[in-house]
């Protein structure tokens, strides 16, 4: 895709994809919408059309993008507006989940001790909360849901750090593989990591069931509850994008595409794939151990 | 123990990063970002074992609510 074959920035004649696009955000909104008022009726049905054109739109373009790479139509500039592309969106999911974990750190280490009479907390405590011991994990004074147990991090999450750190071993040997020129090696190794992946979206579900069905620990548990199911939820749904796009890439390389000086899908891919599996490394330490 | 573990996950974060600086910079780095890929996964093992040792040895221990502390 890097190769400079064409000097001139390309820009696609009759491109459908974005209208196509901002047509399926204002459905999906409006779907949204009609399904938070509606009264009668709760089926959120032209939200998921409207998601469906999203999904649409996504292939289409994705793939468009794919052949025009293909076809050598890209020049160098093209390629550094991909790459400025990519450090936004890493940016964004970096922000993302400095919010959650943010919003982890704070109550852990402020609003709970406060609530427990710490520092400026003490009239709080003894006029409000009375009694209350601000300890990690809690949910909250006003005890939430009830009592709940948690999920033990030696068990289902240690299995769960082990499958993605698996993935990322393979995928890095994917990575060198590619550079190495062995087609073979590579779709291997990414085939490995889709499974492992999957494999870990799995057990992820298994937890969940544990979590709700043995354990009263729900996102209604107060602050553990609601901080818990956010970032583990929202890591999960990282995890099953970066399969897809794995997926995706191990077609790509199956049909010949990338090569071992140029290939800046399969490095974005696979930089992503680090990146979920760092964020799930400070999950495991910061939810589940410290 | 903790600031230990703390530690060497922010040097996790830093190779991650260093690897994303190679690859938005693009220009025949890649050898760079793979490189810092290679480094970031092969801590993130070491970490990994080194919880475990942790937590085997007593030197960390799981949180608990406060109504399923033992006391």
């Amino acid at each position: 895709m890097s190769e400079a074959s064409n000097d001139q920035y390309y820009v696609p004649h009759l491109a459908k994809w974005p209208i196509v696009g901002s047509i399926g955000l204002f459905v999906t909104f409006m779907g949204a919408i009609q399904a938070l008022n509606s009264q009668t009726s709760i089926t959120p049905w032209l939200m998921f059309v409207g998601i469906g054109i999203i999904l649409w739109m996504m292939f289409g373009w994705f793939g468009d993008v794919i052949k025009e790479s293909e076809e050598k139509l890209y020049s160098t500039q093209v390629d550094t507006s991909f790459r400025m592309g990519m450090i936004w969106f890493i940016f964004s999911e970096v922000m993302f989940f400095a919010a959650f974990f943010g919003a982890l750190f704070y109550a852990r280490t402020f609003s709970v001790p406060w609530l427990g009479g710490e520092g400026i907390g003490l009239a709080t405590n003894e006029t409000l909360w009375s009694g209350y011991e601000g300890v990690w994990p809690t949910n909250g004074p006003a005890d939430l849901n009830g009592r709940f147990e948690i999920i033990d991090p030696y068990h289902l999450p240690l299995v769960n750090t082990l499958l993605l750190l698996a993935s990322s071993v393979t995928i890095t040997i994917a990575h060198h593989a590619l550079r190495a020129n062995n087609r073979k090696q590579t779709i291997i190794w990414l085939i490995a990591t889709v499974l492992l992946g999957a494999v870990f979206i799995f057990f992820q579900a298994e937890e969940y069931v544990l979590a709700y069905r043995d354990f009263n620990l729900k996102l209604s548990s107060g602050i553990y509850g609601s901080t818990f199911f956010m970032l583990t939820g929202f890591h999960g749904l990282h995890v099953t994008l970066g399969a897809i796009m794995i997926a995706i890439i191990t077609i790509r390389v199956i049909k010949g595409h990338f090569r071992p000086e140029s290939h800046f899908g399969f490095e974005a891919v696979a930089w992503y794939w680090h990146f979920v599996d760092v964020v799930w490394l400070g999950l495991f330490i910061f939810v589940y151990i410290l | 123990m903790k600031y230990l573990i703390i530690v060497i996950f922010l040097f996790i974060v830093f190779s991650l990063g260093s690897a994303m600086f190679y690859l938005v910079k693009g220009k025949g780095q890649s050898q760079n970002t793979v490189r810092f890929l290679t480094v970031r996964v092969a801590v993130s093992v070491l970490l990994f074992l080194f919880i475990i040792f942790a937590a085997y040895m007593g030197w960390i221990e799981p949180n608990r609510p406060s109504f399923l502390q033992p006391n």
